[in-house]
Formats: structure tokens, sequence, C-alpha cells
């Protein structure tokens, strides 16, 4: 193939532009190749990047995950922001519950020179970040995704301020021995999440012996019906269905049992917590369980904040609105505590808390950086919305 | 009578006499009902596919999401109408069935005129694609007006469960399983009875030898359209009713099946759209039965391919041979 | 890149191109200007966002000229491709993972695996109608994303993750962003060219006959069966390399990658590009990846008018933005310019 003098000459003109470009901007010979030396910056604002679902169908939690956090930076802001008056500023990022789109997402987010990661909501989405903040040497403080897997990555940059699917199993077996039910049907829609708590109650409950799994299966998400299940539930006649997907089959799936006439009780795992609920599984849903950290809606002394959230964006707080808010707190406070932007300094400071105030309760990590309680309460629906109903202290 | 919401629910009766009787063959009952309330639905989303593709050769690959467009119609003409009794659900239900039956056969008149026919002599492959972005057209156009969420569905059918040879049958899916029924007699009568449906067997026969007799052609086209989105989209509003929840990718995976039921059956043949979509919806109930719920989708594609290579004319269908 | 021969339902009148603008497009050495703009493209900008992307827009790139093999050469339309990269990434990651190897080594493995995948879906299935077939590979993506989400040694739901590199020499990392940009690309370019190779050869031209008219070319002494199945084989193949860098450049592997919305993608790229024309599938190929990224803020809507262009297209254009030029009449002229040409039946 001979090259021709016209292409030659298409060719040197495109190397021309190129090059010429590249002096100027983040180019290999610019210097800017490892992108992520934005933290270094001894001024203007500290951003930090929160990569949480904002299409798909979590887009959701994704909007109320985004207001949480920047209520936390609007706040801290107002009151002169950190490091001797820095302002904070979010670095809002797509995640789209999609491994492809989450490390796309990431990777914008250290390029734009985040110091501190606070999103991450899908186990499946959030793992495959993990690399690439730690490659940064950027910490993480994951507000939401819970899944086992992430604890058992035993990256030292990663911070789990929601409970784990263990502290979660722990809590939904505990309310299981009080209220007494002996048999137990566990039921997951073969996700990452989902499929950890179902996995790990097993485990739980064939440690501790007092409770009978009587079925555990998997559906397929985002059908109609679920008349193989239900006929499964009713065959095994348990006394709990222990659901550990997200409300949209979990409404489905409560409706079709009561009309098939179940009468045992449901419980439902923090992915199903969500007003839809109700919604969905009409009447049925009343008295269904739900294993979940505290909401506002469940707090005492919350009032305040659900008024400023709403004042700020006119709607109610959801889903994982308040572990956003504490991420970004808790974020600045570990900053101010390294007195740097450094990546080390700041895991090293977030490894010394001890008592910072969040909405789970006073905090410090575990050496396997996740909470040391899980903070999971017992919730069940009245009059389709989520009250408290057990502590479980 | 079904009612909008019902806090008693019947119950401690049928668990009762569930417990007397023989496990094994209550079982079976049941998986058979199961089988053939969701093949009804099925049945009902097959005819169109088979329809179309008897008549143009075409494989409507949006027909699917034509029952999720019947939904969202129902979902906002109950919404509009607001409060509605109780006792006025069921009739409601209908008369939003029928003006959703409408809007979705005109919709089907429309996406046939301007995204079909300008293709009509245009190779298979084109036609398909186009039919690929309809779909999406229709799935991300309802999720950019509807918003991507799921929805719970204004009017809940609801009503006694009745215990019949130890299956559990509830009202709804009696009338439901009524309502496709007439829906699949009516269409017959008027396929082999009326002169549109005599012009409709003549076009799938030899649609140039059915212009020169003076049938016209493209209109009796668009009249299949018509009828076969009117059925996607009862089925539609029907399982909106029932399942209570409506989301702008429903019609995905029930499209698959349908045209699966309507190869089983034999695809261009009405009556055996009608059988494919009651021996899929049985091979589904006893494949999740036997594999485990996660397996179905697996168990209704692996049954698909076996009959398109062993038998490709299906059940009742007639040797066809390809267009060149 | 040569000039292209392909055939396909392009329009009957070629002239000698007119303007400056399809001149330039029509260039025989465009194929390395664009390997040229792509080599050069880190100098200018080189964040590990930017370099993410390009890596992905690349694979993107390798998966859809596999699929334009079976679509655009061979006239199969496959709606379940991304199955292929998900056998080769899977095969890859776990067989890596299992045995701590460096992702090349798992090279020999991946592609007894994806042959023996297109084997497996396209036996049975080539004999069919040609829609029929459609829904069939569409049934065997979904079939392969289900069992990977459902088994244990696919990793379940949540995939395998922590995969190793492509390979380690001493202190030298074949997984710094920048390292691995221009490892894929060059990767990618051997089997783009690879892939316009082959539609040129002999098993090309029997390729197009068949979608063409596969009566005629089955009456001409075609074997057709073995051309399609051949058609598929090298499609899995090129999916399978796909796959290993998907793998390689995400270190993690989970079945929610491999939903029928990708293959739709890449049917899209393929499509809209051009269906038979390597370099329009390329073009294609890269609008569709790199757009949503440019457009992430409308990522709601961005299918929304991916639906309404593809009708669009096929409508105005059924032979896609940049179609095949050249028909078969052409020929004799050809070989007078490229006596490679000759020889072949």
């Amino acid at each position: 193939m001979k090259i021709t003098k016209r292409s030659t000459m298409l060719l040197g003109v495109a190397t021309a532009v190129l090059l010429a470009t590249a002096g100027c901007s983040g180019g290999l010979l610019g210097g800017g190749g490892d992108g992520g030396d934005g933290g270094g910056e001894e001024s203007g604002p500290i951003k930090l990047a929160l990569v949480v679902p904002i299409s798909g169908s979590s887009a959701p939690t994704g909007a109320y995950m985004e207001n949480g956090a920047q209520l936390a930076v609007d706040e801290i802001n107002d009151d002169g922001g950190i490091l001797d008056g820095r302002m904070l500023e979010l670095d809002v990022e797509d995640e789209a519950c999609d491994a492809q789109q989450s490390v796309a997402g990431a990777n914008k987010a250290v390029s734009n020179g985040a110091v501190v990661s606070v999103g991450g909501y899908c186990s499946g989405a959030t793992l495959p970040e993990i690399p690439i903040f730690e490659k940064a040497n950027i910490p993480m403080i994951i507000p939401a995704a819970n899944s086992q897997d992430i604890v058992n990555q035993g990256a030292k940059n990663v911070f789990m301020i929601n409970g784990t699917g263990k502290q979660q199993s722990t809590a939904a077996l505990t309310f299981m021995k009080d209220q007494g039910f002996k048999t137990v049907a566990l039921v997951d829609d073969n996700t990452s999440y989902s499929k950890d708590i179902n996995t790990e109650t097993a485990k739980q409950i064939e440690e501790d012996g007092s409770v009978t799994v009587a079925l555990s299966t998997s559906v397929t998400p985002g059908e109609s019906d679920y008349s193989a299940v239900v006929r499964d539930i009713m065959g095994a006649n348990p006394e709990l269905v222990y659901w550990t997907g997200y409300y949209q089959e979990g409404g489905l799936i409560i409706n079709q049992l009561m009309n098939a006439g179940y009468t045992g009780k449901i419980m439902v795992a923090d992915g199903s917590v969500d007003a839809s609920l109700s919604e969905i599984a009409g009447a049925g849903a009343e008295g269904v369980y739900a294993t979940m950290t505290q909401t506002p809606d469940t707090l005492e002394g919350a009032e305040d904040w659900i008024a400023n959230y709403k004042e700020a964006f006119g709607s109610d707080p959801g889903p994982y609105s308040t572990q956003s808010y504490d991420a970004v707190r808790l974020a600045a406070q570990a900053i101010e505590d390294a007195g740097s932007t450094d990546g080390d300094a700041i895991i090293k400071a977030l490894e010394a808390i001890d008592g910072f105030e969040m909405f789970s309760g006073p905090l410090k990590f575990t050496p396997e950086h996740t909470l040391s309680s899980g903070g999971f309460v017992i919730l069940v629906v009245k009059d389709g919305a989520f009250v408290l109903e057990d502590d479980l202290s | 009578m079904p009612r909008r919401t019902s806090p008693k629910r019947p119950t401690a009766s049928v668990t009762a006499t569930v417990c007397f009787a023989d496990p094994k063959r209550i079982l079976m009952v049941q998986v058979i009902w199961d089988g053939l309330f969701v093949g009804s639905f099925y049945a009902l989303i097959a005819l169109g596919y088979s329809m179309v593709y008897g008549i143009i050769k075409l494989l409507n690959f949006a027909h699917g999401d034509i029952y999720m467009l019947g939904a969202f119609i129902g979902f906002a003409a109950l919404t509009s109408l607001g409060g509605i009794p109780a006792t006025l659900s069921i009739g409601a239900l209908l008369v939003v069935m029928l003006l959703s039956m409408v809007l979705t056969g005109g919709a089907g008149v429309l996406i046939e005129r301007f995204a079909y026919r300008p293709l009509r002599g245009a190779p298979r492959l084109a036609v398909l694609i186009t039919a690929v972005g309809v779909s999406f057209s229709l799935e991300y156009g309802i999720a950019a007006i509807a918003g991507p969420n799921p929805r719970a569905f204004p009017i809940r059918l609801e009503g006694n469960v009745f215990n019949i040879i130890g299956a559990r049958i509830s009202l709804p899916q009696i009338i439901l399983i009524l309502i496709a029924g007439v829906l699949m007699i009516l269409l017959n009568f008027y396929v082999q009875k009326t002169s549109t449906g005599r012009a409709m067997r003549s076009i799938s026969l030899d649609r140039n030898a059915s212009l020169l007799m003076g049938i016209n052609v493209n209109q009796v086209i668009s009249r299949t359209f018509f009828i076969g989105s009117a059925l996607a989209g009862a089925a539609g509003v029907m399982a909106g009713a029932y399942y209570g929840k409506i989301d702008f990718l429903m019609g995905f995976i029930i499209g698959l099946k349908a045209f699966t039921a309507a190869v089983i059956g034999g695809i261009g043949n009405i009556k055996g759209a009608m059988l494919g979509g009651l021996v899929l919806g049985f091979v589904e109930a006893f494949g999740s039965e036997w594999f485990g719920g996660q397996w179905r989708d697996v168990f209704a594609f692996a049954v698909l391919i076996l009959f398109l290579t062993l038998r490709p004319t299906g059940i009742l269908g007639e040797r066809v041979t390809e267009r060149v | 890149m040569t000039e292209n021969v392909d055939t396909t339902l392009a329009p009957k009148k070629v002239g000698a191109p007119q303007s400056f603008l399809s001149r330039v497009f029509e260039s025989r050495q465009l194929g390395w200007v664009a390997l040229g703009i792509a080599l050069l493209a880190p100098f200018v900008i080189a964040t590990p966002y930017a370099l993410n992307v390009m890596t992905t827009a690349a694979i993107f790139v390798l998966l859809a000229s596999g699929l334009n093999i079976v679509v655009g050469y061979c006239g199969l339309l496959d709606l379940g491709y991304i199955a292929f990269m998900a056998v080769g990434a899977y095969t890859s990651g776990i067989i890596a993972k299992a045995f701590e190897l460096p992702l090349v080594f798992t090279i020999p493995a991946v592609l007894v695996m994806t042959v023996l995948a297109g084997l497996i879906i396209g036996a049975p299935t080539l004999r069919l109608r040609s829609d029929y077939l459609a829904i069939v590979t569409l049934g065997f993506g979904e079939i392969t994303r289900i069992t990977a989400n459902n088994l244990t040694i696919t990793g379940g739901p949540s995939g395998i993750f922590g995969i190793p590199g492509l390979f380690e020499v001493g202190d030298f990392d074949s997984q710094e962003p920048a390292v691995f940009y221009y490892i894929t690309v060059l990767v990618v370019a051997a089997f783009v060219l690879a892939a316009a190779r082959l539609g040129k050869s002999r098993l090309g031209r029997a390729w197009r006959f068949v979608r063409e008219d596969e009566d005629a070319a089955e009456a001409m002494g075609i074997h057709t069966y073995k051309v399609k199945l051949l058609a598929y084989i090298f499609g899995a193949i090129w999916g399978g390399f796909g796959g290993i860098l998907f793998a390689a450049h995400l270190s993690a592997v989970s079945p929610q990658s491999f939903i029928f919305l990708q293959s739709a993608l890449v049917l899209m790229a393929v499509v809209l590009g051009g269906m038979g024309n390597m370099r329009g599938v390329v073009i294609g190929a890269l609008v569709i990846s790199l757009l949503p990224e440019l457009l992430r803020d409308l990522s709601d809507y961005r299918y929304l008018a991916f639906g309404l262009l593809l009708v669009v297209v096929m409508v105005f254009r059924p032979q896609g933005f940049w179609p095949a030029r050249g028909y078969e009449p052409e020929r004799r002229k050809m070989e007078k310019l490229d006596p490679a040409l000759k020889g072949a039946s």
C-alpha cells in the first residue's frame, strides 16, 4: 500500500493540529498524565465526587442522595467552608447501576480532581469503582451500597457508613427470634445486593439453629407474574417471608401472595422501603415488616432536618438522603482533621474518628472500615407508610 | 363483584382446605391453572404478532410495546377520571379498555403507515431494524413522558378466591380469562365470516393476486394492524388492573414470549396463536416448577429454539416458504 | 485500507468521487489517518476520564466490526451479539482469576470457547428463516446473561471482580491507562483491518452473495450453511476478543453489562454507519459510544433519540449513512486497479 502525497498531507495536518493543542492541556506531553492531582491544589473549592444513579430504574434514589449531599455541602459552605475558608463542591456523576457507566463516572470524577468520593448506591456498579479511586488514592465514603463483596475487597480507602448485608441479616434474625417465627422463606431478586442478604441470612439462621429456612429461592426482576414463587411459598407454608429485593417486584409479590390466600407475615429488606411499595401492593402491604436503617421519618428529633430539606428541595427526603448527608459531613470532618486534602492523611483521619454524631448514632469504624453496629431497626407499614416498630435495642 | 380495595381478605378457609388434600395433586392443578391464566395473556398478544406476520411477513418487534402503551393509556385515562366508586370499577375498566383499544389500534395504524409501509419492498433486514427502532422509540418515549419509575395502576381488581379441585382461583382471574376468550372469539368470527376477514386471508395467500382482484391491500393491512394492536392494548389494561404495576419496559419480555407463543402455535395462524399462548403458559409454569423460577426464561427460550429447529411450522402452522 | 468493493442496497448510480470531501472519504489511506489520530489523541488529552472513554470507544469499534461480519457482510440479523463478548469476558476473567494468570494467557481458551459458542448458537439456527434467526439470537443472548447471573462459577449477580491485567513485565504495567489505551487501539486496528480484508476475500464475496440471494448462491455451488456458520464463528471470535479487552479494562465483569440494550447499541453502530462498509461501521461505532458520553446529562433521552434515528435512517436511507460503494459489475474495473482481486472465483 503506497502512501500518496495527499494522504501524507492529511496525516501531517492532523499531527500538527494535535501537537499544537497538546502543550496547553492535560495531554501526555503536558505532564498531566496522572490526572488525579487536583487534590494537591492549595486553594479553590474542594471537590467531592458523588457517583450515583441519575438515569435508569434507580434514578429516583440517586436524586434523594444528591439532595441529601447538597444539603450538607450548603450548610458547611454557609458556615465558612473547611480548611480556613475553602468551599466544598459536589461533582455529581451518573452510574446508572451499570459497571461500564460507573467506571466512566468515577474516572471523570478523578479527572475533575475530586478529593473524597461520597457516592455509591448499586453494589454491582460500586465494586469496579474501587480500583479506580484506590489508584488515585481517593478515600471512598460509601453511603448506600452495602454488599459484603465490597467489604471483602479489603481496600484501605473504602469506608462504609451503611450497615452491611451481614448486619442487616443479623437484625432480621434477631427480629425473627423476638417474634418467635419458626419457619421462614427467603426470596431474592437475583441481584448482587439482594442475593447477598439472602445468603447471609440463610447462613446465620443455620448457625443459630432456632429458625428453619423452609424455602430459599430467586425470582427474575422486571416481570409481572410471580405465580411460580407464590406457589412455592404456599407449598412451603412458612410463618414469615423475607423478601430481600427492591420494591417494584416486592410490591407485586406481596399482592400476589395475599391474593393467593397467604396468611403468614412478610418482611422486606431496605431496598423495598419506598412509598411505592404499598401503592403497588395495595392493601396487602399493611403490616409488612422491613429491616431498614433509620430514616428521618422514623428518627426522633429529625423534624428540623426534614424541614430544612423540604425548604431546599420542595419535597420530602427519601431513602439514603440522610446517609449521603452524613457522608458529606464526615468527609468534611476528616479533611479538617487531616489538615490537608492528601488521600493518606484523610484515610488516617477517618480511621481515627470516634464518636462523630450521625443519624445512625455515634460513629467509629471497625478495622474493616464498616460501622460497628449497622443501626438497623424494624419498620412496619401502617396506613400505607413505614413507621418504627422495634429499634432492636 | 371485584372491589377496588378490600381491607378484608378471603383467606382462612382457603389454606384450611389445602391442608387436608393431597399436596402433589393440588400443586399440579395449581400449576395448570397458573399456566392457563398467563397463557391467555400471551395468546392475546401473540394474535397481533401472528396476524401481522401472516399478512405481510413482518415480525413486528414493537408489538410488545403496544401492550405497554395500552397499559399507560389506561393509566392516564383512569387517573384523569379521578376517584371511581368501588362498585363501578369493573364497568370503568371495560370503558377504559375500549378507549385504550381504539387508541392503541390507531397507534398501530400510524406506525404501519409511517415506519413500515415506506419499506414494503425493502429487504427484510431493513424492516426488522425499523421495527427495533419503533420499539425503542415507544419505550423511551413513554419513559420521557411518564417518567422511568413504575406506576401503580389506579384500579385494582380484587375479589373472592375459590378453591376448585385444589387450585386457588380468584374472581378477577376468571373475569380476565372470560374477556380474553370473548375477544378471541370475536376476532375469529371477524376473520372467518366478514368480507374484510376474507380479504385478509386472501392477501396472506397472494398479495398481488388480491390486488388484481380489486382488494384495497393497504386498507386491509391497516385494519390488520388496528386489530392486532387493539388486542395488545386490551391485554395491557388487563395486566395493569390485575398486577397493579406498570412500567415502560413491561412489554419487552412479554413481547418475546408472545412471539414464542406465535411460533409454537404456527405463525400466521390465528388458532395457532391462541393454542401457542396456552402451551407456552403451561411450559413456563412447569419449567419453573421443575428448575426454579430464575431459570424460567432460559427454559422458555430453549423450548422456542427446539421448536424452531425441529418443527419450524409450529403445531398448527402450514408450510411457509421464504419470500425471496 | 484499500477501496471497498462491497455491494449492498447502495444506489445504483456510482459516479466518480466529485467533491473534495468525498475524495477524502474515499481516500485509501483514510484508515491509516484515523489510526494516526487515535494514536496521537492521548497527547492532546490524557485525563483518566478521557482515556477511559476513548478505550471504551475502541472496544466498541472492535465489537461493531465483528457484528459487521455477521450482519453487514452475510446479512444475518443477530440481536444477541453481546453474548459472544460475555463468553469472552467471562472465560478470560474466570481463568485468569483462578490461576492468577495475566489475561493474555487466556487467549487460547477464549478462542476455543467463542468458536464453540458460535457453533452452538449457529449450528441449529442458521437453517432458519431470517426473521426467526433474529429472535433466536435474541433468545440466546438472554439465555447467556441469565445463565451467567444464576451460576456460581460466574460469580452470580455480582460477577467477577479483581481480574488481573493483560500482562506485566517487570515495572511495565499494561493497566496504566495510557498504556492500556495504546494496546487496545493497536489490537482493535488489527482486527478492523482483518475484518475488512476478510470482506474482500473469496469468503467475503460468498457472504455477500448469500446476503443478496441465498437461493442463487446455493445454485451457484456455494455451501451456504457452511459460509453462514463461518460468518458466525468469525463474529464470535471478534466478540470474544472484545470481551478480553473489556475484562482487562474494567477489571470486573457482571451480567448487567450484557443486557439486550448493549446488543442493540452495537447493531445500531453497524446500521447507522452503513452495513458492509467497514469504515462507515467504525465511524458509526465511534458516534454511538462517544455521543452518550458527550450527552451524559441527557442520558434518559438518548435511547429515544436512537430509536427515532433508526426509523428515520431506515426509511430514508436504508443503506446507512455511509454505505458500501460499488457493486459487482464494477469488478472488471477493480481488477485493473488491484491485481489481488484476480484469481478469485
